[in-house]
């Protein structure tokens, strides 16, 4: 018997309480990925999936989440390799260097380079995947990348550093060339029936600060973002900013300025995610949170205890969906995910 | 003299590589670390001065600056490329035993992790506070550690990971080193790594940035 959340019908109005800092009905769910083995198991091992077949996947998850008590689905732009921007040779074993692969160090290399088109690509695959969800649930679309995720993955860190400093021109043209392009993509998946959400992804931090100082941020990313966000609520939609690191120098530009309704991603070594709330569940919705490596290793009891304490934090203003820090890697032990998310059981 | 040296150390800190680069902008069209330190060979300072009261001293600053939030990579990028640059005229002279690092810190990203920034940063900060630093690179395999520190006695070690599969790999490595080379000093980092952590397996030394590991270091090496 695989895991299964007591009495729940998906029902995203919940979720968009959450977003709107309200109290949803009963407590809410969000993961923003979860490995493939967990949904194989909790599927009964029903479904092999091959990355070219995403439809599997997409059947796959909506199973796995109505099991698992989710009132939507995260449809993953790299999933479904919708608007990728094409990247340099990378060696790809377990994990990858953020300096390796750059395509583009100078105004020549920069006019080469093959910008993908937002609009050629078949954005009706989003309308079939939103077919195929029970009543009640909505997809939560992602981009194959942030701003400054793609710009950095395109120039490589560390020349994006002396890049911005020494030539401000150029930077300002990569930027807005990926910015340019991330906004028609937010645009286009933003109008289904079935996005009832949508989430922007984009590290910008690391452990003690921001990956570039916030006024860098202010003039080559955030701008982009602010014109992301306005999309998606244009649409009628709400959104979600996921990004990692230590953001507290930005946090206000996130709320005020951009105007997320919510914010993922946190770590206890940053800010654990019941202080966040405290510091700014009155102005953003908090989601998420519960630390990755509390979630490896620590045990089940432990977790459960520490999930149920955040609910009924949160219990009284809302403003909250419980979840990890960040996704569900497959190092997480399935007992301690399954701890987390039984705390809603009562 | 002092001045000169202050003059050098202002130009790590504040990252003027050259008289061709144009940043930090207020600086355009002046000598930088690279000229500076020429200059100060060509006057006859000793070389070790050179080092220790202005390139060293402009690494600090940055340094501690970094760890209090009041620049950011970038700008340690530049510093430590203005000190690299400048490193270029001194470095022939480690050889002819004028100048002398203050001891060998090796580093790496433990196997199974291939991130690369935050390591490369301790060991641009280490290098440029007069260190030997010998980089394994990432993904670094727990007996490639053992054999650098056979290959370097008395060195410091430094271990870097950032996830939390791959951080629980440090516990083998720090009990590897330690069975054959007790005295060995290893320090620790990276996003899940913390004090607790380090207490846990044995390590020396946690720090969430770079200057502290080259606090710890230096002051062991005094
Ligand atoms: C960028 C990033 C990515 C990028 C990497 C891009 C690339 N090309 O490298 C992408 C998106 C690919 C990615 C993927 C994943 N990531 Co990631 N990622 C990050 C992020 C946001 C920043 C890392 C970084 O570049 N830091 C920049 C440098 C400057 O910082 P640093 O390495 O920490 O180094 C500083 C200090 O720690 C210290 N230091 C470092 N080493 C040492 C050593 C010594 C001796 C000392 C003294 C000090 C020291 O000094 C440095 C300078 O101050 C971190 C968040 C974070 N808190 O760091 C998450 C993070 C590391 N990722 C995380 C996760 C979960 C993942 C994934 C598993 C997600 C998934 N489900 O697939 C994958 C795993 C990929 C893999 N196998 O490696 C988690 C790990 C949690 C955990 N405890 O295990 C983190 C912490 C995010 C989170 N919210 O929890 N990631």
């Amino acid at each position: 018997m695989t895991y299964k959340r007591k009495n729940f019908e998906p029902d995203f109005s919940n979720f968009e309480k959450v977003l709107r800092r309200e109290k949803p009905n009963r407590p809410v769910l969000y993961e923003f990925a979860f490995n493939i083995p967990l949904l194989q198991r909790l599927t009964e091992n029903k479904f092999t999936v091959d990355e070219n077949d995403y439809m599997t996947y997409f059947k796959m998850l909506t199973e796995a989440s109505v099991m698992m008590g989710y009132d939507y689905i995260t449809v993953s732009a790299w999933r479904l390799n919708a608007l990728a921007f094409p990247k340099g040779e990378v060696d790809q074993k377990k994990s990858k260097s953020q300096n390796e692969g750059a395509l583009i160090k100078d105004i020549e290399s920069f006019e080469k380079y093959p910008w993908p088109d937002a609009d050629s690509y078949d954005y009706s695959l989003y309308e079939k995947i939103g077919k195929g969800l029970p009543d009640g649930m909505m997809m939560i679309p992602n981009s194959n990348g942030g701003v400054l995720e793609n710009v950095t993955e395109l120039v490589g860190y560390e020349q994006l550093c002396y890049m911005y400093m020494m030539d401000a021109e150029l930077t300002k043209e990569i930027f807005d060339a990926v910015g340019s392009r991330l906004l028609r993509f937010y645009e286009n998946v933003s109008k289904f029936d079935k996005v009832g959400a949508v989430i922007a992804n984009d590290d910008w931090g690391f452990k003690t600060q921001t990956m570039f100082p916030p006024d860098m941020l202010r003039e080559y990313v955030i701008p982009w973002h602010k014109k992301i966000a306005d999309a998606i609520h244009s649409a009628g939609k709400l959104s979600m900013l996921h990004s990692c690191g230590n953001l507290k120098e930005v946090m206000d530009d996130i709320i005020d300025d951009i105007g997320y309704k919510g914010k993922h991603s946190y770590e206890d070594e940053i800010i654990p995610v019941e202080e966040a709330y405290k510091l700014w569940g009155d102005r953003i919705a908090i989601i998420g949170g519960l630390d990755i490596d509390f979630l490896t290793r620590s045990t089940p009891t432990e977790i459960t205890r520490r999930a149920k304490a955040l609910l009924e934090l949160t219990s009284e203003k809302g403003g909250y969906a419980l979840g990890s820090g960040n996704s569900i890697p497959e190092y997480i032990p399935y007992e301690n995910f399954v701890a987390m998310i039984s705390a809603v059981n009562d | 003299m002092e001045s000169l040296l202050n003059e050098i150390a202002h130009c790590v800190e504040f990252g003027k590589i050259d008289l061709k680069s144009p940043y930090p902008p207020d600086m355009k069209g002046k000598e930088g670390a690279a000229e500076l330190t020429k200059k100060a060979l060509d006057e006859g300072i000793p070389a070790k001065d050179i080092l220790e009261k202005g390139l060293i001293v402009g690494m600090a600053k940055i340094g501690i600056k970094f760890r209090a939030n009041e620049v950011f990579v970038p700008q340690v990028l530049m510093s430590a490329k203005a000190m690299s640059t400048a490193m270029e005229h001194i470095k022939p002279l480690f050889i002819t035993g004028a100048v002398k690092a203050k001891g060998t810190f090796i580093i790496g990203t433990v196997a199974g992790d291939l991130h690369d920034i935050g390591k490369n940063l301790v060991s641009m900060m280490i290098e440029g506070n007069g260190w030997n630093v010998v980089d394994l690179g990432v993904d670094v395999k727990p007996e490639k550690f053992l054999e650098a520190v056979k290959e370097n006695p008395n060195s410091y070690v430094g271990l870097s990971a950032l996830l939390t599969t791959t951080m629980v790999q440090m516990e083998k490595i720090v009990s590897l080193i330690k069975e054959d080379h007790p005295e060995t000093k290893i320090l620790i980092g990276g996003a899940p790594v913390n004090e607790n952590f380090k207490n846990k397996i044995g390590a020396d030394f946690y720090a969430p940035d770079p200057q502290g590991a080259v606090e710890y270091i230096n002051a062991g090496a005094a």
